[in-house]
């Protein structure tokens, strides 16, 4: 089976690749949202899409990571419930940003290595070791903040999450750099490719002198880490945080990484994917908000773009592909 | 008695541990049935320190309580059991059981006798069931992403049949599965018992039984030797939804009222329970018996802890750390993965 396309933006007009068949999703949405609601494309609502993505791409750039070394984290929305308490807490506590900031990326960066230690050294399967990671992690953060409201949060922040720029604020910007570093670490580094060789095959990688270990704590720590970015924006935007706040959050970024077309069992997926599945959900709520359709259709739609988007990635294995491997975890 | 139906196939995908001390260690070993015992052990001693420190404890009134809850998870947790023997896992269940709860909520308004709104529960569950079955067997998708798709799906589907209300006022014969008992046994607990010993015959007895299992050791060997893959899977996925629907009668007869997000937090409930029993998360082994030994300690844990004054955030922390011991113990004991491949 051949390789398929990495993370640099290789678009061919083929139309077995599934960023092609997203793309040919989105231009199908967005015809139809020219001839129902034009204002879809005011530079305002534009804008706001950004702005709707920003979170939400950063946090799948780092999900992508561990989707492709064949594994899942499904404790990323308590993480970045964690971060979000952690920074609006301190910075309320009086604290500099410059010390906030960094104490709420080694939170991230900490807690993702809880669960590639339980994942490498443990050998907890991927899903087992994080669904209780997340249990372990919320339980602790809302015994302590007793379930209360942090309803105001520091200034700085405040000024982080204000849109400046013509509606645009400094996620977006962020979310740009996140992805270009990303996309550079997957497509250039030794580590980004030893993550989709090891991801493919641990067992082939391990023979050809990766380690078992080192793409497992790259993984998780860098969603961990890109998890804990997302939280100050997340906690910038909304401007108040609990915590409960992000609950269930992490299964939208497997949704979008998925919707991207990375196979769930490693070794197969690209950014320009996953960016084009953030690209599709957002804008479908976005849409559906602007029609007026009542909340509970958007998840629906969201639902069945999601199984569309899975039927799609499949298409070209249905006839062949029979093949479940067994563990993708190391 | 405990020792998982797979056994035989798991000796072919084992070869022996190298440092085994006994023939009997050895088979545990490989069953990975020594997982549950472990849990039972510190369960049982978990007991005996929470009887020590609290009087309630072990009164009637509390295991009377304590089981209720424990019945609708377990239902859940069956259907799990199967559906992770054949190597899959099922994200939605807790959105079916919203479905079903809301179904029956319509039901009741309408004024439907109490076996048509039964009825129409059971069904919505299946129907959704049937539906990931259809993609997952049929059209051969991955069970985690269609699950993960369908559980938006279903949460919406259940959201917009509800209008985003609840519903309340149902008859008395429907309340019956909360309020009634059998010899201080409630019947919401019998009847998992029950569906506990059918599940248990359907695993170890039934052609179809084998067949899940043996889809979850090696799907390819299972097709080559002419088992029927997309129709085992099929039914395992509308079986996992049919139990759903039970436990959305049982939920609703509990509370008394339906609401679209009754089923939130099964869904992980679940998949822990059959993994603290023991149970391969890569599929191709299944026991019912540390299944529901898996899904009791979650709730004798959670109940010991409440009445032990624990805050009950700690609570579930504490019932996390639980899975994660049990898990790391099971792996440790199972030997290094090096060793199964």
């Amino acid at each position: 089976m051949p390789l398929n396309s990495s993370a640099s933006a290789r678009l061919r007009l083929n139309f077995h690749h599934h960023e092609t068949k997203l793309a040919a999703l989105l231009l199908v949405l967005g015809m139809a949202l020219a001839a129902t609601a034009p204002r879809f494309f005011s530079t305002v609502n534009l804008a706001l899409l950004a702005r709707s993505m920003g979170v939400l791409l950063i946090v799948s750039a780092g999900m992508l990571n561990v989707v492709l070394a064949g594994g899942i984290d499904v404790s990323a929305g308590a993480i970045l419930a964690v971060v979000s308490v952690v920074l609006v807490r301190l910075g309320n506590h009086g604290l500099p940003a410059s010390i906030v900031l960094p104490v709420g990326l080694l939170t991230g960066a900490g807690l993702g290595a809880v669960n590639a230690a339980l994942i490498a050294e443990l050998r907890i399967p991927p899903i087992v070791a994080t669904l209780g990671t997340a249990g372990l992690f919320r339980g602790l953060l809302l015994e302590w903040t007793q379930g209360e409201w942090e309803s105001s949060i520091p200034s700085w922040l405040n000024a982080i999450g204000s849109p400046r720029w013509g509606g645009l604020d400094v996620s977006v910007l962020a979310a740009v750099l996140v992805m270009l570093a990303a996309a550079w670490i997957l497509d250039r580094t030794q580590m980004g490719r030893a993550l989709f060789r090891f991801g493919d095959s641990p067992l082939a990688a391990a023979r050809t002198g990766i380690s078992v270990r080192q793409p497992v704590y790259f993984a998780y720590i860098s969603l961990g880490l890109l998890t804990a970015i997302g939280a100050v924006f997340y906690a910038a935007q909304l401007g108040a945080v609990q915590g409960n706040a992000a609950n269930g959050y992490e299964l939208t970024v497997i949704a979008a990484v998925v919707l991207g077309g990375a196979d769930i069992l490693g070794g197969r997926g690209s950014l320009l994917g996953t960016f084009l599945g953030v690209l599709l959900l957002c804008s479908l709520q976005q849409a559906l908000v602007l029609l007026h359709v009542a909340t509970f259709w958007q998840n629906i739609a969201t639902g069945a773009i999601v199984l569309i988007g899975v039927i799609l990635s499949s298409t070209p294995r249905l006839g062949r592909k029979l093949i479940l491997r067994q563990s993708p975890s190391p | 008695m405990t020792a998982s139906a797979s056994a035989s196939q798991e000796k072919f995908r084992n070869p022996a541990p190298k440092f085994s001390k006994s023939k009997r260690m050895m088979e545990l070993r490989q069953s990975g049935s020594l997982q549950p015992g472990v849990v039972i052990l510190l369960v049982l001693f978990f007991c005996i320190y929470a009887g020590y420190r609290s009087g309630d404890f072990w009164s009637a009134l509390n295991w009377q309580l304590l089981a209720q809850p424990l019945a609708e998870a377990g239902l859940v947790s069956l259907g799990m059991m199967f559906v992770i023997a054949t190597g899959g896992i099922d994200l939605s269940v807790g959105s079916i059981v919203g479905v079903a709860a809301v179904t029956a909520g319509i039901a009741a308004h309408h004024r439907l006798p109490v076996p048509a709104i039964e009825a129409s529960a059971l069904t919505a569950g299946a129907l959704c069931g049937a539906l990931n079955g259809l993609l997952i067997g049929v059209l051969r998708l991955s069970a985690i992403l269609v699950t993960l798709g369908s559980m938006i799906l279903f949460s919406g589907v259940a959201l917009a049949l509800s209008e985003g209300s609840s519903f309340a006022g149902f008859p008395d014969g429907l309340l019956w599965w909360n309020d009634a008992t059998l010899l201080g046994i409630p019947v919401e607990f019998l009847l998992f018992l029950a569906t506990a010993a059918a599940a248990a015959v359907l695993l170890r007895y039934s052609l179809w039984g084998h067949y899940a299992i043996a889809i979850g050791s090696n799907r390819v060997a299972a097709s080559y030797s002419g088992y029927p893959v997309a129709l085992t899977l099929f039914g395992v996925y509308t079986l996992q939804g049919l139990l759903c629907g039970m436990t959305g009668i049982l939920l609703v007869a509990r509370l008394a009222s339906a609401r679209a997000d009754m089923g939130q937090g099964l869904m992980l409930m679940a998949i822990a329970a059959v993994v603290l029993g023991g149970a391969p998360i890569e599929g191709g082994s299944a026991s019912v018996i540390a299944t529901v030994a898996g899904v009791a300690a979650f709730y004798i844990v959670q109940d010991g802890l409440l009445l032990l004054d624990v805050p009950p955030f700690v609570q579930h922390a504490l019932t996390s750390v639980l899975l994660l011991v049990a898990v790391a113990a099971g792996v440790l004991l199972r030997g290094s993965r090096e060793n199964q491949r």
